[in-house]
């Protein structure tokens, strides 16, 4: 199905900015505005697959528009800080929330030591864009840790924790805010809702294993954002962390039969 | 030159291949028999193992006399460790040990999923896909990286030719040539898409909740297991047509996502289809259309090739045998765990 006249019509003013990441097999990302003041907005447009059934297609778009609209407006309401919704029409598969100007924090974690070369470049680039942000780097781990606490408060699980996942905000765009909302967590594309400690601690499990592996020698960084965490949910912290440890036991070591 | 001994499922397998020192390589022979067991009902290791004790020299006799070399022109004697059945691998493995004795040939024990990947590679020429592999006990989405084929996705659950077959078994189709390849028959009189569950995670699957879906289907008021509609007014009807036809398309659209997924994680273009479902053409042609969308391009092969067959054992058995791997006779065991990532693969940059 095409989307409407007036979604395709915003489609078509918009730029389309990435396939990147997760997005990349799902959605393509758009930047463009609802209103000729140009307020921009991120239009995220999943396209129709063509090699999947029509029918099929349709009703699987329509529901992950809907859930995803769905995780972002249960996160406003509890305070977790996640772009606001501006559009949903959850038919033609497109979704527009607000435009987050600033820097994924996987590129302001430095991002271990295998490009030997560019290291110390790279070093000094981050340190200064942080200082840029002034905010230190337990500041912005303690943060995270804050977010996602807030947002396993309100039973939302993210579903693909990762670095990219999570953008800190450019001071200027916050000025007249305080500076607990620099971190804004996105794409709740693989997110639903439980209450289940076991699904809060596979989330944090796959945090885990993404600092892991995309931050090899910063691995340490994350216990500062379990410790945030751990502050956050007070009393629900212990099941969770019990949790966590067999989560990590388990890990990916199913072994397989035939 | 390698022999290459497989039986890890229903399939017996004993193939020839010969690698040219200019890189080139030849099959000289890949000669497979399956043991098929009536409809309705699955294979048993005990009975598999006995077929397989029972035709293992015969099998291993056509593929000798085909490529027209005795056994004592092969440098080494390939066999698989694992994943698999016990009971038939023991069996094709005691057979290994006692021709590398008789002959005195170095063995080489081998990876089944690895086997699938190197001669999926061979054969199609496929530089560094993504690889699906898709199987009555195995589906993973596998990509290379760092002399290890890492495992991205995969079912949390049961196999997606696992799936396919048990459900072949609840319909009662034929066994002959392969449930799987029944059920693709069938699904392409089917019309009606029946809604089941999608059920990707991330780049995992699971695929058991799926075939409760599909079976209760069969037990609907709508059902008509002859696919018959019993007068004009009987139209709203389901058909074993209609079921097939849904199961595949839900199950393949997840199994295409997850590879996509896969491919825009690590920016791939190119997709191989290996493994026993691998030869479902619906399969091939919906990976198809996503490999162009994605501007890239899928590579498949044929039922030869797919199934299990000896030839993909020798191909990865002589790969590490020219890296100088072979396996001592007291550490010839079988396993029926051994992922794909734990083997180290020595023979790609």
């Amino acid at each position: 199905m095409n989307p409407p006249l007036s979604s395709l019509k915003l489609l078509e003013s918009a730029t389309l900015i990435s396939q990147g990441a997760e997005a990349a097999s799902i959605s393509k990302v758009y930047r463009g505005s609802l209103s000729s003041e140009g307020v921009p907005v991120l239009l995220k447009y999943r396209f129709q697959k063509q090699y999947r059934h029509p029918k099929l297609d349709t009703s699987l778009t329509k529901s992950r528009v809907a859930g995803e609209a769905r995780a972002l407006l249960k996160c406003l309401r509890h305070g977790v800080n996640v772009p606001g919704i501006r559009m949903v029409d959850a038919p033609a598969g497109l979704l527009g929330i607000d435009w987050i100007d600033g820097i994924t924090v996987k590129y302001l974690v430095p991002q271990g030591l295998d490009k030997q070369a560019d290291e110390t470049i790279d070093q000094l680039a981050e340190a200064k864009t942080l200082d840029q942000f002034g905010i230190t780097i337990d500041a912005l781990m303690n943060l995270i840790g804050v977010e996602i606490a807030k947002m396993h408060l309100a039973d939302i699980i993210h579903g693909d924790l990762t670095t990219s996942n999570m953008i800190l905000r450019s001071p200027q765009s916050t000025a007249d805010k305080k500076n607990t909302e620099l971190v804004v967590l996105i794409d709740f594309g693989l997110s639903y809702h439980s209450s289940l400690v076991e699904d809060k601690a596979v989330d944090l499990f796959v945090l885990e294993r993404a600092f892991a592996s995309t931050h090899p020698d910063f691995e340490p960084l994350f216990a500062s954002v379990l410790a945030a965490y751990a502050k956050m949910l007070k009393k629900d912290w212990a099941p969770v962390q019990r949790r966590l440890d067999d989560v990590r036991l388990r890990g990916r070591k199913r072994s397989m039969v035939g | 030159m390698a022999l290459g001994l497989e039986g890890s499922a229903n399939k017996l397998g004993a193939g020839i291949i010969k690698h040219s020192p200019d890189g080139t390589s030849v099959v000289l022979s890949n000669i497979r028999h399956t043991y098929i067991t009536p409809p309705g009902e699955g294979f048993q290791p005990r009975d598999t193992a006995l077929h397989h004790r029972e035709w293992c020299l015969s099998v291993i006799q056509d593929a000798l006399s085909q490529a027209g070399v005795p056994i004592s022109g092969v440098d080494c004697i390939c066999y698989t460790k694992g994943p698999g059945m016990g009971a038939p691998l023991q069996s094709v493995a005691l057979v290994a040990r006692t021709l590398s004795l008789l002959y005195d040939k170095p063995l080489v024990a081998v990876n089944h999923c690895v086997g699938h990947i190197e001669m999926g590679r061979e054969i199609t020429g496929a530089k560094n896909p993504v690889v699906l592999y898709v199987s009555g006990g195995n589906t993973q989405v596998i990509a290379y990286s760092r002399q290890c084929y890492r495992i991205f996705g995969e079912t949390l659950d049961i196999a997606v030719g696992n799936c396919l077959d048990r459900f072949a078994r609840v319909l009662n189709l034929s066994n002959n040539p392969s449930p799987g390849y029944n059920i693709e028959q069938k699904a392409k009189r089917g019309k009606r898409l029946m809604s089941l569950p999608y059920t990707t995670k991330g780049m995992d699957i699971s695929l058991s909740g799926i075939l409760t879906a599909v079976e209760a289907y069969t037990l609907d008021k709508r059902y008509r297991p002859d696919g018959l509609s019993q007068g004009a007014e009987d139209q709203d009807i389901i058909t074993p047509a209609d079921l097939c036809f849904s199961l595949q398309e839900n199950v393949f659209a997840m199994l295409v996502e997850i590879t996509e997924r896969a491919m825009a994680h690590i920016g791939s273009r190119e997709v191989l289809i290996v493994g026993g479902v691998g030869c479902n053409e619906r399969l091939q042609e919906m990976m198809g259309i996503m490999a162009s969308e994605r501007g890239g391009q899928v590579f498949a092969t044929d039922e030869r090739f797919c199934i299990d067959n000896g030839i993909m054992i020798a191909q990865a058995g002589l790969l590490g045998f020219r890296m100088g791997h072979s396996t001592p006779i007291e550490k010839s065991t079988c396993t029926q765990r051994y992922r794909t990532d734990q083997v180290h693969v020595s023979w790609r940059v």
